[in-house]
């Protein structure tokens, strides 16, 4: 284990690097100049061209590329991503406190996602084709299509607007977190459920299911181990379903007015302001990479089979 | 084809198939089917209800939502397909590539696909977006850039058994090239894999585009989209929330549509998959490759 | 049987949900002090305050007019005495000297004496480039404090707008020097104490800020204790906010930034919980075109008269604006100083407007939908503030108009601070945008035409570019009420024939607010509401 352990977290770095890499290269994709967006951020009224030049070898564009990338890297770890283009602050003052507000909706949802997927894999599994089974499947099937801002919207309408109980939007106590948490979990509960229940009703015709009745074992002990067998894919799965809930919350976070990442990235991108949007692409990538290998290695744990792979 | 005629037996699976061939044929033929231009403003209709010759009514500039609705097929999911079939075909292209040829090349595209498959979808299509600008075309090419890889990875384990197998090895013998035994052995076998995959991802896909269209870095106006038609309606949800009926109920119907026959279409092709479970077997490789594709927009 | 099993699993579900969602907020969702909100006003913006240093730009101007004040006021009836008790001006108009008001603290405790007014003024003199925009910055030679009470700025040369230009939100305003970094106020600053009515009390960024009345006010103190300014995305959400009361204020903010449509304002007046009040027409609202852009038709004058001529104006005031805003046909509305003309109008004509491209050669050729000349195609792009409700739907059906035309304009929606980043670099076509107030109109729009941060590449692709920069620079320094007049006369004729700024209605501030509001005002300008004298019934 621990030799698996070490060669997945080994293979982590170079990714890591490949992925840094490929963000820095991604600023240089941007229609504006570095050297302008610097000269803007500071409020240079009349740009031109010998100034645009001089800023240049300021900021040293005209070293080697990986040189450059050496320099930035640097200073990212040091969480300097440079300044806002649009209001002037460092990035890291705007990303960090979005970043928190974003990972505790994405926690909180994931963790009503993971306990209602259990719960509702379990039951299906166990009812499997009666009618709880039919039933919550076909809800969740409709619910999983549903576009999240029009399920934002229609609960808003009922439970903001027409029953006046909860907040429309923002984060200002803890019902302000209702109506997000609801409209991410709905969404995903319906995906998530569905692995716990065919991984339940994998182990359900299991043979040592078979045996363990043949051997007379109460049904009790026989679900509760044969949940425990179908847990073991749930920890991967959910180990997953984290990052994936961080980078997409971007709609309802816009739809309630979280002041989180997604709605930090929309209008940094409305105001085309690349050093915030470089710098999201970095943390983000950079965090689910590192969720991935922990998730991995917790799987790795309980799951022996899967640590030949590498 | 055991597999079409075992889904066509499923009569929600026929009915999920209709729907969405009628989608894209509507698409397809908008111009003949949409009553109106459907870009043609005129604001003496401005919020005008239903009647007649505007059987949806008319939305904030007077243009005829039904003929919205029709033309905006075509980027709603159109487009969409296009850009999944355009990341079908690289990814798998390159996974056969990797998986038959083994080796060096299946090392490099491997690494390249973790690469890819690290950077969440969502965050990837932002970033192309932020740098390259608002639009439709872009966010397609984010699309194919971040799906290929998905493509690529199951193709390639698709792939790898067939390539060890005893008849592809006696092929090679009798001296078929490589090309002529991925044609005979390989292809019927990763097809159906193949579809299942692109139809699970072509839903979430359709959704992910309308959001981003609804937050304005999608289409831009005055190109109909369902996405975009939500994102007008909603500065007006609470005064005319009708406007956002048709649009939503389009994008719900076709998406659950497609989910359904992707459900069904895996159903077909391996029957005893939805009743026992039976890949569970194989390891949590199938259900986190499940899990990429899937992102709720 | 079925279907009531099914019935009684929706209910289950929902209580699942439910359960769910209330475990995570303890049950707890309460209104937030619902008989205080009768106290204090809380009103939406789609954006943060941002910066509140009053010697920079990027700041909300509203939330800085609460917090700091400037020496005079301008009103209805001309300059008024605002920190400044009174003051004398020069025989030759380039010595002012201002008595200032006594016993006058700024929010820190520091006196406001002559000694503040120099060192705030000197740091603003030394970061010129960025207030290249407001004349005066050009013109000031020192500043010097006579005594305790008692300051001189003298001039240059003699400049007309002088105290109106001291009258403006920023930049000469008074911060406290003690909040200086390192004596100056370019790079930062430690705090954000002025002289207003209101202090800045706490700023969540992206979140809100909140304002508490100042009780040292000079003015006395005023009446609505808190005012918090809630980040909102504009549109519906607003909307909702205000009928659940989390926000209770909403006005059209510094960047003309309309977040509700007419309709769902009349809504929230039906409901009887609020009033709407609207000020005078204060500016004009404008598609401003980029002569200067030489790669794009926008600067070919035949395609601005023709995009001038496209726009149906009365439609426009009708319908997106319910007759709330009146069409626009100058740049300046003829009860704006000097700007009584007398121009020629272009009427909404289509007709007229194909006329025009087809005889500077824009064509039509084989069957394609959009003109082209010389090989290259009429297509323009146009920005508008996504923010705004109303720019999107003027764009829109200007896009329509224009598409019948032959002509293609592509919609751009972005943040307002980009689109101002765009008109200062010249990176555009066209752009929404408005004429600066009443305060400001014309003399400092005017001035702006000719400056780098703010019209310079509006103006300088126009034939007669350069006549119109001389004559703006004369009618700054002109002494003569009647060469002023002439002057303003050339210089707005000049960039109406060349349709660089081509107005569509005529702005005014509206305030949504609690029906028991009282002495709910305006200023002479757009930027600024007089919150010290609002209070309740």
């Amino acid at each position: 284990m621990l030799g698996y352990a070490f060669r997945r977290i080994v293979l982590v770095v170079p990714l890591l690097f490949v992925i840094s890499f490929l963000t820095f290269i991604l600023n240089g994709l941007s229609p504006m100049d570095p050297a302008e967006v610097v000269l803007h951020a500071q409020g240079v009224p009349v740009i031109t061209d010998e100034l645009i030049a001089e800023t240049r070898s300021d900021l040293g564009m005209d070293r080697p590329l990986l040189v450059r990338y050496g320099d930035w890297l640097i200073t990212c770890l040091q969480l300097d991503f440079g300044i806002s283009f649009i209001t002037g602050d460092p990035v890291w003052s705007l990303l960090g406190p979005a970043l928190l507000n974003t990972l505790k909706l994405t926690l909180v949802s994931s963790f009503f996602i993971i306990l209602l997927s259990i719960a509702l894999g379990v039951v299906c599994a166990l009812k499997e084709g009666k009618w709880p089974d039919l039933s919550i499947r076909s809800i969740s099937f409709l619910l999983t299509s549903m576009p999240v801002y029009w399920l934002a919207a229609l609960l808003i309408g009922y439970f903001s607007v027409k029953l006046d109980l909860l907040p429309t939007s923002g984060m200002n106590s803890l019902g302000s977190y209702v109506l997000p948490v609801a409209v991410i979990v709905v969404g995903y509960v319906g995906i998530y459920f569905r692995i716990i229940r065919s991984s339940m009703l994998s182990n359900l015709n299991a043979d040592y299911v078979l045996y363990g009745r043949a051997c007379g074992m109460t049904e009790r002990s026989l679900i509760l181990k044969v949940l425990r067998n179908s847990l073991q894919v749930a920890v991967s799965v959910f180990g997953m379903a984290i990052p994936i809930v961080l980078g997409s919350t971007v709609v309802v976070e816009n739809m309630f007015a979280w002041p989180g990442l997604g709605t930090l990235t929309v209008n940094s991108i409305l105001g085309r302001d690349f050093p915030i949007i470089q710098a999201y692409v970095l943390v983000l990538a950079v965090a689910f990479v590192l969720f991935n290998t922990v998730s991995d290695l917790l799987n790795a744990a309980v799951n022996p089979r899967l640590r030949k792979e590498f | 084809m055991m597999p079409l005629k075992r889904l066509l037996k499923d009569k929600w699976a026929s009915v999920s198939l209709a729907v969405v061939a009628a989608t894209l044929l509507i698409g397809v033929f908008a111009p003949l089917l949409a009553p109106h231009s459907p870009n043609e403003a005129n604001m003496a209709l401005r919020f005008a209800g239903a009647s007649w010759s505007y059987p949806l009514g008319n939305d904030h500039l007077g243009r005829c939502i039904l003929s919205r609705l029709i033309y905006g097929i075509r980027p709603s999911v159109l487009w969409v397909l296009a850009a999944l079939g355009a990341s079908a075909s690289v990814g798998a292209a390159l996974g056969f590539a990797a998986g038959y040829f083994r080796g060096k090349i299946d090392a490099v595209i491997m690494r390249i696909c973790d690469i890819m498959l690290s950077f969440p979808g969502y965050v990837m299509t932002l970033a192309i977006v932020g740098m390259l600008g608002a639009g439709l075309t872009n966010i397609l090419v984010a699309f194919v850039m971040m799906k290929w890889a998905w493509f690529a990875r199951v193709i390639r384990s698709a792939v790898m058994p067939l390539a060890d197998a005893d008849y592809v090895k006696f092929s090679k013998v009798l001296g078929m090239g490589s090309f002529a035994i991925i044609r005979r052995h390989v292809v019927p076998v990763a097809l159906p894999e193949l579809a299942v995959i692109a139809s699970g991802a072509f839903g979430s896909m359709i959704l992910q585009i309308s959001g981003l269209s609804f937050l304005g870095l999608g289409i831009q106006a005055p190109h109909a989209e369902w996405g975009m038609m939500m994102n007008e309606a909603r500065a007006v949800m609470f005064t005319r929330p009708e406007l956002m009926l048709a649009p939503g109920l389009s994008i719900i119907t076709v998406v659950s549509a497609v989910n359904f026959l992707s459900d069904a279409l895996q159903k077909a092709i391996d029957p005893k998959l939805m009743l026992t479970g039976k890949r569970a077997k194989d390891g949590g490789g199938k259900w986190t490759s499940d899990l990429g594709k899937k992102e709720v927009a | 049987m079925k279907r009531n099993k099914t019935v009684a699993l929706l209910a289950s579900l929902l209580v699942i949900f439910l359960l769910a969602g209330c475990s995570g907020s303890d049950g707890n969702v309460k209104q937030e002090g619902a008989q205080e909100q009768t106290r204090e006003l809380v009103y939406a913006t789609a954006k943060d305050i941002n910066d509140m240093n009053p010697h920079l730009y990027p700041g909300s101007m509203s939330a800085q007019g609460m917090i700091y004040e400037s020496l005079v006021e301008n009103t209805p009836e001309g300059i008024k005495p605002l920190l400044a008790e009174s003051w004398d001006i020069s025989e030759d108009g380039k010595v002012y000297t201002f008595h200032l008001r006594k016993n006058v603290t700024f929010h820190d405790g520091e006196p406001f004496n002559a000694e503040a007014v120099k060192l705030n003024i000197e740091t603003v003199q030394r970061n010129a480039a960025k207030h290249s925009w407001i004349k005066l910055s050009t013109m000031l030679d020192n500043v010097a404090a006579i005594d305790e009470h008692t300051v001189q700025l003298t001039l240059k040369q003699t400049y007309y707008p002088t105290l109106l230009e001291l009258s403006m939100t920023r930049p000469y305003v008074f911060l406290s020097p003690k909040d200086f970094l390192n004596g100056e106020t370019k790079d930062g600053v430690q705090g954000y104490h002025g002289t207003g009515p209101y202090k800045l009390e706490e700023h969540v960024t992206e979140q809100f800020a909140k304002f508490t009345a100042n009780e040292q006010y000079w003015g006395g103190t005023p009446e609505v204790k808190t005012i918090t300014a809630k980040v909102l995305p504009a549109g519906e959400t607003t909307l909702l906010a205000l009928q659940k009361g989390e926000v209770n204020f909403v006005f059209t903010d510094d960047r003309g930034t309309d977040s509700l449509d007419v309709e769902a304002m009349q809504q929230l007046v039906d409901s009887g919980d609020y009033q709407i009040v609207r000020s005078d027409p204060m500016n004009t609202k404008m598609i401003v075109a980029n002569s200067g852009n030489t790669d794009s038709p926008v600067s070919d004058l035949a395609v601005r008269e023709a995009i001038w001529h496209a726009i149906d104006r009365k439609t426009i005031s009708q319908t997106i604006f319910n007759g709330t805003e009146a069409p626009a046909e100058t740049l300046f509305a003829s009860n704006v100083n000097y700007a009584d003309v007398g121009l020629e109008k272009r009427e909404f004509n289509p007709e007229t407007a194909a006329k025009l491209l087809e005889e500077a050669g824009w064509t039509l050729s084989g069957g394609s939908e959009i003109r082209t000349k010389d090989g290259r195609q009429l297509t323009m792009k146009l920005y508008y503030d996504v923010n705004s409700n109303s720019q999107k739907t003027q764009a829109e059906l200007l896009q329509s108009e224009a598409q019948k035309l032959g002509m293609k304009l592509e919609l751009v929606g972005e943040e307002s601070s980009s689109i101002a980043n765009r008109r200062s670099t010249g990176d555009y076509e066209l752009l929404f945008n408005q004429t600066w107030g009443l305060a400001y109109d014309p003399q400092s729009t005017i001035a702006a035409f000719a400056s780098e941060a703010s019209y310079l590449h509006t103006t300088k692709g126009m034939a007669q570019a350069d006549e119109l920069y001389r004559k703006i620079d004369e009618v700054m320094v002109s002494t003569d009420e009647e060469t002023r007049k002439a002057l303003y006369k050339d210089i707005l004729t000049i960039v109406h024939e060349e349709a660089v700024f081509i107005p569509l209605t005529n702005g005014s501030v509206t305030v949504i607010a609690p029906a028991d509001l009282e002495g709910i005002s305006f200023k002479q300008t757009q930027f600024e509401l007089p919150f010290e004298r609002m209070s309740f019934k």
